[in-house]
This record gives C-alpha cells, structure tokens and sequence, in this order.
C-alpha cells in the first residue's frame, strides 16, 4: 500500500468534471483500490458520487492511498491529476 | 445550506417523460426559471451546454445533476425532476437517467460545490432514491428529502429548530436613575446593532413611566442570554439560570456590538439569583464604588418624583399668592386657601423625599428587609432623632439619609448572614418578624447615635453656604452649573442636583437656581449650534437639533448626551463653561426657585426671572460660540 498527500489547486476545487476524470482515469487501474481521504470523510477514487459527497474545496488537503496491483502507478497518476489542477 | 431550502415546489416536476437530453435540460431549465432566481435564461442556459460539453453530468445509478454557475443567476436554487421511463443523458455507464437535478449557483463562492457534496451524500442511499421515484406529490418529494437531511445531517436539525423558535436570541433590560433619556437610547442602540448583526433582540425599558416591551417568562425560557443595562436596580430573579451580563446603561449606549457579541458568543457567566440581595451575585465583576453608585441612583430615581411633583405645588403656590398679591412673609405660600392646598399637598410630598431616598438605597442594598431600615432611617434622619431628644431635634437631612440608606442595607446584609445559624425551622419567621423587628431597633439606635454628627456637619455646610460673600456665591454657581453638565446625568450631574434640592429644604433657593440653569443649557447651546452653524454637525445631529430647544427648556439635560457622546472632548468642555457661566450669572443676579424641576414651565416662579433668562441666554449662546470655534467644520453640508 502506498500514500501520498496534495493540496487541492484548482479553483473550483474536485467539482463534477474533475471527479469524472479521476474516477475514468483510475478504472484504468481495476486491481488496484484508489481512496482518498479529506479531513474524516473518505471517497473511492472510482465513485464520483463518493467524491462529490466529500465536497473536495481548493486548498482541502487530500491523502491519496493505493492498494492492489500496479499500486505505484496508480497513485503517480492520481497525483498528477491534482497537481496538474485536472487540467483546469 | 438544506436542498429543501433551496428547492421550491414550483421548480420540482414529477414523471417527466422527456425524450433526449436537450428536451430534459430545457424542461429543467424551465422549472428553475419558475422557482424565479434566474435572471437571464438564455444565459443561464448557454452556462448548462458549456458544462455538459466538459462531459456529461449523469454520474450514473440513474442520477444526473446539470449545473452552472453564472451571473445570470441571483441566488443558489435547485430544480429537480424524476422520469420513471428514463432518459438517456449520456451516463458514463450507459444507463439511461431517471433522476434529474438541476443546480444554478451564483457566480461568487463555492455554493455549487457544497449543494453537490449534499446531493450526493443523500443520494448514494439507494431506498431514498427509489423513494423519490416513486413520490406521489411534490410535497411527498419534499418530505422525502427532507427527512434524509435530517438524518444525514442530525447536527443542522438542532440548529434549524433553533432558527425555527419565534422566540428572541438575546434579551436587553434598560434602566438609568431618571428613565427619561438613558433608558430609550441604550434600548434603541441595542435594538439597532441586532438587526445590523441579524440577531433577533428583545429590549425591555425600565424607564420613568415604569416597565415596557416586558420579557415574557417565554421570551426568558428560549433566548441566548440577557444584557442588563442598567444604573439601577432591576428585577433580576427573572433571569436565575441564563447567561446574563450586568453592565452599565452607558455601555448599552457606547458598545451595543459588542455586549450582543458575548451574550451569542456564550460568554457570558450564568447568573444565580440568591433571593435575598437583588444584585450582588450579578454584580461580581462590578466594582464597590459602582455598586455604590446605583444603590444610590436607585434611591434617587424613587425619591425624583417626589421632588417634581411636590416642587411644583409648592411652585403653584407661591405664584397664586404672588397674583393674588400676598404679602411675602413667612406665610407667603399660604395665604390664600388655594394656595394653602398647593403648599400643604406639596410639603406631604416633599416630606416623603428623603424617607423615600434612603428607603430605596436600604431596598436596593438588602432587598425587601432593607426597605424598612432605609425607610425608618431616612425618616429618623428627617427628624433628627435623637437619645435626648427622640422626637427630634436638627435634622441631619439628605446627608442623615443617605447614610441611613447605605449604612442600614448594609448593616441588614449582615443580620441576615447571622441569621443563616439560627435553626431553619425559624426560616418561616424570619422575613416577617426577625428581619423587621431587628433592624427597626438596630436603625433606630444608629440614627439616634449618629444624628447629632450629622445634623452638625448639613447644618455646617448650610451655615457655610448662607455665609458666603456674593463673590463666592458666583463661584459656586459656576461650580455647580458646571457639574451639571459634565455627565449629563451621571454622577457629577445627579451630585450637584441633590445638593440642590436639599438647598431647597434649607432655604438656599439662588442654589437651586443656579444648578437647574446650568441644566438646561448644554440642551439649548447644542440646538442653537445646530440652528446656526449647521456645518459643525452631521446631518442626523442637525435633525435632532431642534427637540434639544424642548429637552433643554424643560431641563432634561439628558437630551445633550447623544451629541457629546458623539464628541466628547470637544462637546463637554463647551458645556461646562456655557453652563458655568449660566450658574455664576444666576447666583450674581440672586435668582432663586423653589421647585426642584420644570426649566421654563416654573419661570412664573424663579426670583428675578428676567435676569435668570440672561443667564440661561448667555450661557447657552457661550456654550454655542465655544462648539463654534472647537467642532470642525464639515464640508459636505
């Protein structure tokens, strides 16, 4: 299992679009289990109900954790989303 | 922020059957437009398509929530609309979508995100969506979501209850001693922060013409807190158990904000009524001497009417006998029968003053028991009882009953603290036998003891006063036309004022004279300002201008304070010597009166009024040259 925390950048914070990419991009990755962590709720990186629900603003701190196959790549993946700011 | 809130039921559409996502979009759009906080709706529209070209907003699970943020839009609101048949809204799963969202939000803020984060939390439960889905009325659709919000979100339902309540967040009691002015404008500031702060406040005032607004036990029961503002006792066992904060009424005036801030805030201390000592226990934080000061203006504020209304019968009196042309000797005043009257109910009235004062020093210190000790006091003070001679000999006056009132609820304090060792079986007796019966004796050997000191040092400063020369005699006016206006209706003022109504009782009408001259002029120096240098005062100030002309002719100086509140260092210092002036003027003219209150309705009766008018127009055409020369001018007229 392998973790890492980022800070939210973009403006809008993980509003529907940005969860819709991170939740098409880590179906990528079907052995492996994405969860974020934001203050004391949790989201699986594939739900993007789950991820709204969390309510994700800019600047939240977000604690990315990855278990299963391919866990480093995955979470080299999810991070570089929320660096990149999911393109926006 | 609820979705029922934001949700109307003229925005919610049950079994629509669009056929393709552009027809759901339009018809959702055109709820929004219903639930009426889309301003422009092309607009609005033009913000949906841009987002659904980012990607579709169908999340899957049959849900899709369309959402914009634009300026076309004037408040956050929600549409929703259910399709039991589906409609293919381009789901990343390729389900169709039979649960439809619509959300428009501001351009400003995270609204959006967080009525998202809610939808979504509620919306993960699968029995509440296909209770939404299969909702026979909107108001069943409401209801649905409303009890999931409840139960998703425990936390807000407590705090809507809340905001739910009718009742007040914060309470205000307002007193001052005279309950002309103080009172009204603590209340009306406190009032005014609240709606600034949007906290719901409740001001009861506690002024001359007795209780108004009263709290409700229910306003009591529901409310945050209580502020007390008051510079006099008030009925306080009303409040065992809440948060209370006791201050001054001044701080009721000067810093509303602020005491509203701690009562919401939970600052402020509970309160625990003891029964027996009405403030003492609200009034840790207060110091002695201002514990000391509202026992006193607590006997004041009773004794005032008293002094008025037996004043200006004996006003009354003496003008009839001046009209009917008596002669002015000692039994000027009662020549006439109807002036007689007037005379004889006014010195019944007057006779009450001092007992009075003292009666309501002792009861604002002890509580009931007190009252009897103050009020026996002050009358033994009155007399000027003592050990040779009990019915009485010089009577030790105001300075005898002041004592009487403070050392007597004082002395009460203490027997009823010795009395807490007797056996509790005694406790029924206690309030209507041992309490009375032993404070009469203790008050009476007190007065009796202490009357001949008294009665020497009142006659002393009497004496002291009735030798001065007439040179002294101006600086004494000065010095009391001065302390009138100093604080306008604190300490200073209401000092010089009893000297003055106890002059009365002793002869020293020009006093008198003089201490309500300097009364009225800071009222009418501030008005004439206004009048005729408009462009030292802002235009509320100028407004007001004029009611000072009543306030000040009627000496109700209080009517000053909102101008050097505003102002102080320059407003006070203009006063004083406008009213010094005044008080020297009236004491160099030898004017007199006899009634301790009225300002121009007893001038029939002030010795030597025409000179007394030129000491009032002086004095206030001073006090408004020196706001002339210090206030700045205001440009902006």
């Amino acid at each position: 299992m392998v973790s890492k925390t980022v800070t939210v950048t973009n403006e809008q914070g993980i509003h529907m679009r940005p969860a819709g990419v991170l939740a098409a991009e880590m179906k990528k990755f079907p052995g492996c289990t994405v969860t974020l962590k934001v203050g004391e709720k949790t989201a699986k990186a594939t739900a993007i109900m789950q991820l709204m629900a969390a309510g994700i603003k800019c600047g939240s701190v977000v604690e990315i954790t990855a278990d299963g196959e391919n866990e480093q790549a995955a979470l080299d993946k999810a991070v570089e989303l929320f660096e990149s700011g999911f393109g926006e | 922020m609820r979705i029922v809130d934001l949700l109307s039921k003229e925005s919610i559409l049950l079994n629509g059957a669009p056929k393709t996502k552009s027809e759901a979009i339009d018809m959702l759009i055109d709820l929004q437009v219903k639930g009426g906080r889309i301003a422009d709706k092309a607009e609005y529209k033009k913000g949906i398509l841009a987002r659904e070209t980012m990607g579709s907003t169908a999340v899957g699970e049959g849900i899709a929530i369309p959402h914009a943020k634009s300026s076309s839009v004037t408040g956050p609101s929600l549409a929703a609309m259910t399709v039991p048949g589906g409609v293919d809204y381009e789901s990343l799963d390729g389900e169709p979508s039979n649960l439809l969202f619509m959300i428009a939000a501001p351009n400003d803020g995270d609204v959006h995100l967080e009525v998202l984060s809610r939808l979504m939390t509620i919306l993960m439960d699968e029995d509440f969506r296909a209770k939404l889905l299969s909702a026979k009325s909107k108001e069943e659709f409401v209801d649905v979501i409303d009890n999931m919000e409840k139960e998703k979100f425990p936390d807000e339902v407590q705090s809507a209850a809340e905001n739910d309540n009718k009742g007040y967040r914060v309470l205000a009691v307002t007193a001052c001693p005279t309950g002309i002015a103080h009172t009204y404008m603590a209340a009306e500031a406190l009032e005014k922060a609240g709606k600034k702060m949007g906290i719901t406040i409740k001001v009861e005032t506690n002024g001359s013409g007795g209780a108004k607004n009263i709290l409700t036990k229910e306003d009591i029961e529901n409310c945050d807190g209580i502020i007390v503002a008051a510079d006099k006792s008030v009925e306080m066992s009303r409040f065992d158990g809440k948060k209370v904060i006791s201050t001054k009424v001044s701080d009721g005036i000067k810093k509303p904000e602020e005491l509203i801030e701690n009562i919401v805030s939970g600052n402020a201390p509970v309160y625990h009524h003891t029964g027996a000592v009405a403030e003492d226990s609200s009034a840790d934080n207060e110091s002695f001497g201002r514990k000391l000061y509202k026992h006193l203006m607590n006997g004041v504020s009773n004794m005032l009417p008293f002094t008025v209304a037996g004043g200006i019968f004996i006003a009354l009196a003496f003008l009839i006998d001046t009209i009917a042309g008596a002669p002015q000797d000692s039994n000027f005043g009662m020549y006439t029968s109807a002036a007689a009257f007037f005379k004889t109910i006014g010195n019944v009235a007057f006779n009450f003053m001092i007992p009075v004062l003292a009666g309501y020093i002792g009861m604002s210190i002890a509580d009931r028991p007190g009252f009897l000790v103050g009020l026996v006091g002050g009358s033994l003070a009155a007399t000027g009882s003592t050990f040779t001679a009990v019915a009485g000999d010089i009577p030790s006056g105001f300075l005898g009953a002041l004592f009487a009132g403070f050392v007597g609820g004082y002395l009460m304090l203490g027997l009823e603290k010795l009395c807490d060792r007797m056996p509790k079986s005694l406790n029924g007796i206690k309030p209507v036998l041992i309490y009375p019966l032993a404070g009469l004796g203790i008050i009476a050997v007190v007065m009796c003891a202490v009357n001949p000191f008294m009665g020497i040092i009142n006659t002393a400063v009497s004496d002291f006063l009735n030798h001065m020369g007439s040179s002294s005699k101006v600086v004494l006016g000065c010095i009391l036309g001065a302390m009138m206006s100093i604080d306008m209706g604190g300490p200073f003022n209401k000092a010089a004022y009893v000297f003055g109504t106890a002059a009365i009782t002793t002869g020293g009408y020009d006093i008198m004279a003089a201490v309500m001259v300097g009364g009225m002029v800071p009222p009418i120096a501030i008005a004439l300002s206004t009048t005729f240098f408009k462009s030292r005062w802002t235009e509320e100030e100028r407004k007001n201008g004029p009611v000072n002309y009543i306030m000040g002719l009627s000496f109700i100086t209080e009517g000053a304070i909102p101008y050097a509140a505003a102002d102080p260092v320059r407003v006070i210092p203009s006063c004083m010597v406008g009213a010094a002036v005044a008080g020297g003027l009236s004491m160099l003219f030898n004017c007199t009166l006899m009634a301790p209150h009225g300002g121009i309705f007893v001038f029939a009766v002030v010795g030597n009024w025409a000179m007394y008018l030129v000491a009032l127009a002086a004095g206030s055409i001073i006090g408004m040259l020196m706001l002339a020369v210090l206030k700045k001018k205001n440009n902006k007229i």
